[in-house]
């Protein structure tokens, strides 16, 4: 049982993700950007980083990497832990994330946003909505595999 | 020859025999008047049917590049691929004025066509063909990609709310099918990337009327009032030239339509309305992605663009303001993000203020980040009033403001 965040559980979820051609049609589908995953600190400092690939109708997984990597990716989405939980455990319950706790909800709700970038590319930040289904339905996937607390 | 000859004769001869029938005679003499008919045509007793030259094969040696090979990679083959040698050359200006695909040898002897937009920088942007693929592989079908069935009662003002916000979508899409359409059919073949992508939204946009009219009459609602239409008619009637109209359309009009859908997806009253506001604001992502790069491209290849961009924009907020002036749409979207008509005066129209916050900051960022000089005080009151506090009175004039300032 994976804990979120760990490669494991990237890897799990990627599997499923991977596995299901539910999630490559209506409004998914063929998607290539390098997203960053991000554990927020109480100072709101990058605590624990993954970046997550997709390629193709693939997601290649993500790998733990650190806070420098950021520079590279199109776009990252930080929270504190108990907020990606609270995230993970609506899309456990429901099957899929629901009204507060869609990608975009979070992104809209939270002072900070969800989804923001280092570089300050706009058309590079703006792949996060351009690709929204498919990270939804990546993070979509986790309802079928159990987290660790 | 020889052989389809040998094939044609019986038939001929089965058409030709005489019918024993009391219409013999004239039948007779019918068939002896079409043979004598295809031996004039034919010329010496050729038959027509088999008088094709000798093919020669000549157009066989006719290309620009013979030898290209595109290998499919893991998105396939793209459109984008294909870009290579001379099918990769996009020159600055397309002089060809026929529907010549670009890397064709033209015909000599062809008729001006007269495309109006010939040039690069009043189009391109570097990511079209991308944005083709894009959204080409990732479309959706309302009908069936939709769970229509999570739609269920909702209490008759919001029902009311959400049919009024639909029409006024309805409308929107119209404004895309319209301006977009009207100006890709003056843009030269040279530019195939941008005009298949156009094609694209524009059936993006026909997919979203779709969906928004579904919607309105799904639950026992229907459609609403016809909303003000200044933008509308601003984004029609925007003559200037393509870019003017992708400032208008995609800049000015696309990101409020993307704040206020990426709102309705927030407060979405079922997984059905979640899931068309949620796919709508991928494709709009996308209009915007090609708006945002268009521009930029035109910045960087034309004189003094971001200056004329940023006199565009002083025009089109007034426009936008005038817009705001009717109350309809604030007041049926506060509704939704208020659950209700007693929702919308507690926190609905904080709700509504919250969004054109969000828009007008949004707006800022990507003029700022296309380095399109905006200030506070060029601003009309209806947009100013969403700035950020302390962010502007002071900020520095732009050349449309003096002049605006000048101006009786």
């Amino acid at each position: 049982m994976p804990r979120f965040p760990s490669e494991a559980w990237f890897a799990a979820v990627a599997q499923i993700f991977n596995g299901d051609e539910r999630y490559q049609g209506a409004g998914g589908g063929q998607c290539s950007c390098r997203a960053g995953v991000v554990v927020s600190a109480p100072d709101n400092a990058p605590k624990d980083v993954f970046v997550l690939t997709f390629d193709g109708k693939e997601c290649l997984g993500g790998e733990r990497a650190d806070a420098e990597a950021l520079a590279d990716v199109d776009f990252y989405m930080h929270m504190p832990l108990k907020d990606w939980q609270a995230m993970l455990g609506d899309i456990q319950a429901h099957g899929h994330a629901t009204a507060d706790h869609t990608l975009n909800s979070l992104d809209l709700s939270r002072e900070d946003g969800l989804a923001t970038s280092v570089h300050g590319d706009q058309y590079r930040e703006d792949l996060f909505f351009r690709y929204n289904q498919t990270l939804q339905f990546f993070f979509d996937a986790s309802a079928h595999i159990k987290t660790a607390a | 020859m020889a052989k389809n000859d040998a094939k044609a004769a019986p038939r001929a001869k089965a058409r030709s025999a005489p019918a024993k029938s009391a219409n013999g005679k004239k039948q007779r003499a019918q068939a002896k008047s079409s043979a004598k008919r295809v031996e004039e045509i034919g010329g010496g007793g050729t038959n027509i049917l088999t008088a094709v030259p000798e093919p020669k094969y000549d157009w066989m040696n006719q290309s620009r590049q013979w030898g290209v090979r595109v290998k499919p990679g893991k998105k396939g083959l793209t459109l984008g691929s294909l870009n290579v040698g001379i099918y990769g050359e996009v020159p600055d200006e397309w002089r060809d004025q026929s529907r010549n695909p670009r890397g064709a040898i033209p015909r000599r002897d062809m008729p001006p066509v007269g495309y109006a937009v010939r040039e690069k920088a009043a189009m391109w942007a570097d990511g079209a063909a991308d944005l083709y693929e894009e959204a080409i592989q990732r479309r959706w079908a309302p009908a069936t990609d939709v769970p229509w069935d999570t739609i269920e009662p909702l209490p008759d003002d919001v029902e009311r709310a959400v049919c009024q916000v639909c029409t006024e979508l309805c409308q929107y899409a119209n404004i895309d099918i319209e301006a977009i359409s009207r100006w890709q059919c003056q843009m030269a073949y040279g530019y195939h990337e941008v005009k298949q992508y156009l094609a694209t939204a524009t059936f993006d946009a026909a997919r979203h009327y779709e969906a928004f009219r579904k919607r309105a009459l799904y639950n026992g609602g229907g459609l609403g009032l016809e909303g003000p239409g200044e933008v509308n008619r601003m984004i029609i009637e925007s003559d200037g030239g393509w870019t003017e109209t992708v400032a208008y359309l995609f800049l000015l009009r696309g990101t409020f339509t993307m704040t206020l859908l990426r709102y309705l997806e927030r407060f979405a009253h079922n997984d059905a309305e979640r899931q068309i506001y949620a796919r709508v604001i991928e494709d709009k992502a996308r209009h915007l992605a090609y708006g945002v790069e268009h521009l930029q491209y035109s910045i960087g290849h034309i004189q003094e663009q971001a200056n004329v961009l940023a006199t565009v924009l002083f025009i089109g907020d007034r426009i936008f303001a005038r817009d705001l002036r009717d109350p309809v749409l604030r007041e049926a979207a506060a509704i939704i993000f208020g659950h209700g008509v007693e929702g919308a005066r507690a926190t609905g129209l904080d709700t509504w203020d919250a969004m054109m916050r969000d828009f007008v900051a949004s707006l800022q960022a990507t003029c700022k980040w296309l380095g399109i000089p905006r200030s506070a005080a060029g601003m009309p009151a209806a947009l100013k009033r969403y700035l950020p506090p302390g962010s502007g009175e002071d900020a520095p004039l732009t050349g449309t403001d003096v002049a605006s300032a000048a101006a009786p």
